[in-house]
């Protein structure tokens, strides 16, 4: 076994940026673990431009955002073990790892897991129906094109307006394929309004608001779908189906952080991420190890995976150092209007940023963080629409009540 | 026609009624201030795009290579960039950065590599 | 292409091949006719994966008796063959007095049946085996386990193929002529002229039986469709959970899988569609209800994935299920074996079964023992044997070596659902998305396939529609 310094698990926008963090505060041993041959995470495959505007201040492409920081981490000696899976974390912070030379063991004196989420499947959202090839989540379908240079199908229906999806659409679209619509279970779409613009409105595929598919076709490979409009508890409506012929069925249903290893080890997790429930340190239930980016709770931007790891860095190396100030006081819950916040507890003990994402879209709103009767921070917002992370400031929680967030 | 959109100029996200009269001048109600009219009426008249996709790479460790271009161009070029985008082919290695069609189709902006692929090892 | 063989058996699921591997033993020739392009796609790779203790059967029936034969057999079997079997134990939980009659009742007919370890239970002893089951006393049947039915069915595929037999995948048969005392069957592209024809076809046998002259049988198919629950459920749930039985319908049981998952199911709808197998929205939803009752962990979130199953099973005019059948029809075609509703407990039993049509066929004939036949398998090349421990599949922990190994099987299946059962990748949480392209890409690479000519399963399933980019820089 292998005694080290402060581990990242995790090579995507979140870990990178926390190692180069870690480096630049003086760590002297970072280990960066990654599970694929290459670093840079999802990025690889993410090809649209978008990403660094708020790190770097330029909009560029995944892989070059990916390869800035890689570039960064060379430049400080970072050590990364590319091909190698974390399959266990035990509560005193040993790691074990598949790796190109067997199973390797790595004490580390605090852990970052970074290791982003997965996407939801056919399976798991139990579409009826049979179970044809040609059936693939966006992410798996946007791998094949762009790092594996394979068309999944020629003619396309999309289910879920999340930007994965709308990206595919146009994607798709400009590699000749037919992309017939795009159907969304909400009855407002999940992505960025610039990409409704620029990857439906463009081509003139059309979204339909309050649809999903209700039974897949087709023995050996999928030949169409039914589609049918839900009502306001998003159930089918009878009567109101109609099928849709297609080749090829992409799913934009969901990102879940991917929490096994943590789970495993006994890390609490919030149901409602499903990421874990850590503090405003980014620490989760188990000492020394945090959790950060994706892996935590889906984010909007790499940009900010990125800023949030670098939180968690910092944080890390005070835990190394015997400089944090642990203790899970108090929880933060989402109350009216919030579906989900995070960090889920506080020491209490000084200050914190509620990051959060609301139910439904709404116009001039306030979102507020209270304790009891006492508002710790509150921030106004024009818009505030569920598919954007929206924070909040608060000051420290002195009371010893449970601090809730809402919307106004 | 009168169309509602959701301008993307900041986070306010004002949402824009505009209508394309018969004399080709946009009328535009609803923006919190002037960026947002500008805006839609450029999207309106010549919306320009930027688009990323794969070039084909020859003698490469990868088949292809990502590319984007330098510069958002006329929405009505994307199809013929595309095309010429399939046509081309880059040796290996390609960097990050390298010109892959330069001023593609004089639309004043590049078709640059975005990833890099090393030569395949013989 | 014409080919002769001394015994052509048509099926190549788990019975279809427990019979060839019997037959294997002896000098003939053996054919093994499969319509799919693997061993497992229909009945033998969809069902509880249970092996049953045999006392759900009416006593004297073949069932009963081929089921408790295979069940004291299973555990050399899985060393022999190398596939997972646990003898975990289930229980046949009951909460009225009619519930324990019917216990009472079981018990009885299993130990008619020379069924053993069968015994009833409080509602302590039973929390003490299954903490979360709902009930308030139970039957325990402690010699019933679980197996890997793809293992189960693969290793002996690949063991009766060691031995000499020869596969013909998806070759579905059309018909069979009679001419001289030998069977001219037609399937694919190819015609197999043999002495001995065995009908080992599952949810073809009727069909199949007819072109032998061996008419009006009624064959039904009772479709069950399952839910698949997550690994996390694993641990609560250390042996089957059933209520309590009828002769005709084992009920929506809780099954734990050999690997740490859950199955709820299944449920038991007629149909004659044979090849549909797409599990309906109310189904998912009355699965889930109706097991809740028995054992309370069932939650939408955990769900990983649905599949259904349907069993052949022989029906009287009244509707009324009978036994297995398995015969010769003298009357008919003295040198056919003709399986007819080859149903559960049909897992458990296939060697048993296979061993009964091994003594049918021999005795009628001059056949030589081989002397260099060899019954063992090995275990299957897992995670602990690679050296390079990469894995491709993180959710299941399948490593480079494995997929490679398992592409490269003996039967020469190159499907990604053939490297799905024969390493569990694909089966994991994330239901192949973070897998799917590099075991797609290690098919075109080992075995030179084009993209658009990989498959999923059958020939209809392909994958890919090609190269995005292509050299000619189309």
């Amino acid at each position: 076994m292998e005694n080290r310094g402060i581990v990242v698990i995790g090579a995507g926008p979140a870990g990178l940026a926390a190692a180069v963090k870690l480096r630049r505060l003086g760590a002297e041993d970072v280990l960066v673990i990654e599970r694929e041959n290459e670093t840079g995470g999802i990025l690889r495959q993410c090809i649209h431009d978008g990403f660094g505007l708020e790190r770097f201040g330029k909009s560029i492409s995944g892989p070059e955002y990916a390869a800035l920081l890689k570039s960064e981490a060379e430049e400080l000696g970072i050590e990364c073990l590319t091909g190698t899976s974390v399959l266990e974390i035990s509560k005193d912070r040993t790691i074990t790892a598949a790796s190109p030379s067997g199973v390797v063991e790595i004490h580390a004196e605090a852990i970052i897991a970074a290791a982003g989420c997965r996407e939801r499947s056919r399976g798991s959202i139990m579409i009826p129906g049979e179970r044809p090839a040609g059936v693939y989540t966006a992410g798996t379908a946007q791998a094949y094109m762009n790092l594996y240079n394979r068309m999944p199908g020629r003619n396309a229906v999309i289910l879920g307006s999340g930007d994965i999806g709308l990206i595919m659409a146009r994607r798709l679209t400009l590699e000749g394929a037919k992309v017939s619509a795009v159907f969304e279970l909400q009855d407002h779409p999940n992505g960025l309004e610039r990409n409704i613009v620029q990857c439906l409105d463009d081509y003139s595929i059309p979204l339909y608001l309050s649809h999903t598919v209700t039974e897949i076709h087709g023995k050996d490979r999928i030949e169409g779908v039914t589609v049918s409009a839900v009502d306001g508890n998003l159930r089918p409506i009878e009567g109101t189906e109609k099928y849709y012929s297609c080749d090829t069925l992409i799913l934009s249903v969901g990102l879940i952080p991917d929490n096994t290893i943590l789970e495993k080890a006994g890390v609490e997790i919030d149901p409602s991420t499903n990421g874990a429930v850590v503090d405003e340190h980014l620490m989760t239930s188990i000492p020394g190890i945090f959790s950060a980016g994706n892996m935590l709770h889906v984010h909007d931007l790499a940009d900010f995976a990125s800023a949030e790891a670098e939180a968690a860095a910092e944080n890390a190396f005070l835990y190394a150092s015997g400089k944090l100030d642990t203790g899970r006081n108090l929880s933060v819950v989402p109350g009216e209007g919030v579906s989900h916040t995070v960090p889920g507890r506080i020491t209490g003990h000084g200050p914190f940023t509620a990051s959060l994402r609301v139910r439904k879209k709404e116009r001039g709103k306030t979102v507020e963080v209270r304790q009891g009767g006492k508002i710790l921070g509150y921030r106004f917002f024009p818009l505030v629409i569920p598919s954007q992370m929206i924070s909040v400031d608060a000051e420290a929680a002195a009371g010893c009540e449970n601090v809730e967030v809402i919307v106004r | 026609m009168k169309k509602i959109y959701t301008c993307i100029i900041c986070p306010r996200s004002c949402e824009l009624e505009a209508d394309i009269l018969p004399d080709g001048q946009v009328s535009v109600s609803g923006n919190g201030c002037p960026r947002g009219a500008e805006w839609i009426r450029n999207e309106l008249s010549d919306p320009k795009r930027t688009i990323a996709s794969s070039v084909l790479v020859e003698g490469g460790e990868k088949e292809i290579v990502s590319v984007r271009l330098s510069s958002p161009v006329p929405l009505r070029m994307i199809f013929p960039i595309m095309d010429e985008i399939r046509r081309v082919s880059a040796k290996a290695p390609v960097s990050i950065g390298d010109i892959i069609i330069r001023d593609v189709l004089s639309s004043g902006a590049d078709v640059i590599a975005t990833s890099s692929v090393l030569a395949k090892k013989e | 292409m014409h080919y002769r063989f001394d015994i052509v058996i048509i099926g190549g699921g788990v019975v279809g091949s427990s019979i060839a591997r019997e037959l294997s033993r002896t000098t003939a020739s053996v054919a093994v006719l499969e319509r799919n392009p693997d061993v497992v796609d229909e009945t033998s790779g969809r069902n509880s994966a249970v092996v049953h203790g045999g006392f759900a059967y009416d006593r004297g029936s073949l069932k009963a008796k081929l089921c408790v034969e295979g069940n004291r057999m299973m555990g050399a079997l899985s060393e022999e063959l190398g596939f997972p079997f646990v003898r975990c134990g289930k229980v046949l939980v009951g909460n009225t007095d009619e519930d324990l009659r019917t216990l009472e009742n079981t018990i009885k007919q299993g130990y008619d049946n020379g069924a053993s370890g069968l015994s009833l239970i409080d509602s302590a002893k039973l929390h003490e085996l299954v903490p979360a089951v709902i009930g308030s006393f139970a039957m325990f049947s402690e010699n019933s386990g679980i197996l890997d039915p793809f293992l189960y069915t693969i290793h002996i595929a690949e063991n009766a193929h060691e031995n000499g037999v020869e596969y013909f995948l998806s070759h579905e048969v059309s018909s069979i002529a009679k001419k001289d005392g030998r069977h001219f069957i037609s399937a694919g592209d190819d015609t197999f002229e043999a002495d001995w024809v065995v009908n080992a076809a599952g949810l073809g046998a009727k069909a199949i039986s007819d072109m032998l002259g061996i008419e009006g049988y009624k064959v039904i198919g009772s479709k069950g469709n399952y839910l698949v629950l997550d690994k996390t459920l694993g641990p609560l749930l250390p042996m089957p959970v059933y209520p309590v039985p009828s002769n005709t319908y084992m009920g929506i049981h809780v099954t734990p899988t050999v690997d740490g998952n859950v199955t709820v199911g299944p449920d038991a709808i007629n149909t004659d569609d044979f090849s549909y197998y797409g599990v309906p929205a109310d189904k998912m939803e009355y699965l889930r209800e109706s097991a809740s009752s028995l054992w309370p962990h069932i939650n939408k979130k955990d769900v990983i994935r649905t599949f259904s199953g349907i069993l052949p099973k022989w029906v009287d005019d009244n509707g009324k299920i009978q036994d297995f059948r398995i015969e010769i029809r003298d009357d008919i075609d003295s040198m056919a074996v003709n399986l007819i509703g080859i149903e559960s407990p049909g897992l458990t039993a296939a060697v048993p079964i296979s061993r009964m049509v091994f003594s049918m066929i021999t005795e009628r004939g001059q056949f030589q023992m081989k002397t260099d036949w060899n019954g063992h398998h090995d275990k299957p090349f897992r995670f602990s044997d690679a050296d390079d421990k990469t894995l491709i599949c993180s959710c299941e922990n399948v490593t480079e070596e494995e997929i490679v190994r398992a592409i490269h099987n003996p039967l020469g299946v190159h499907t990604l659902s053939g490297i799905k059962y024969r390493t569990r990748a694909m089966m994991g949480r994330c239901q192949s998305g973070f897998c799917h392209m590099k075991i797609e890409h290690l098919i075109e690479r080992k075995c030179g396939i084009r993209a658009e000519d990989v498959r999923y399963m059958r020939p209809g399933s392909w994958v890919l529609a090609g190269k995005m980019r292509e050299c000619n820089g189309k």
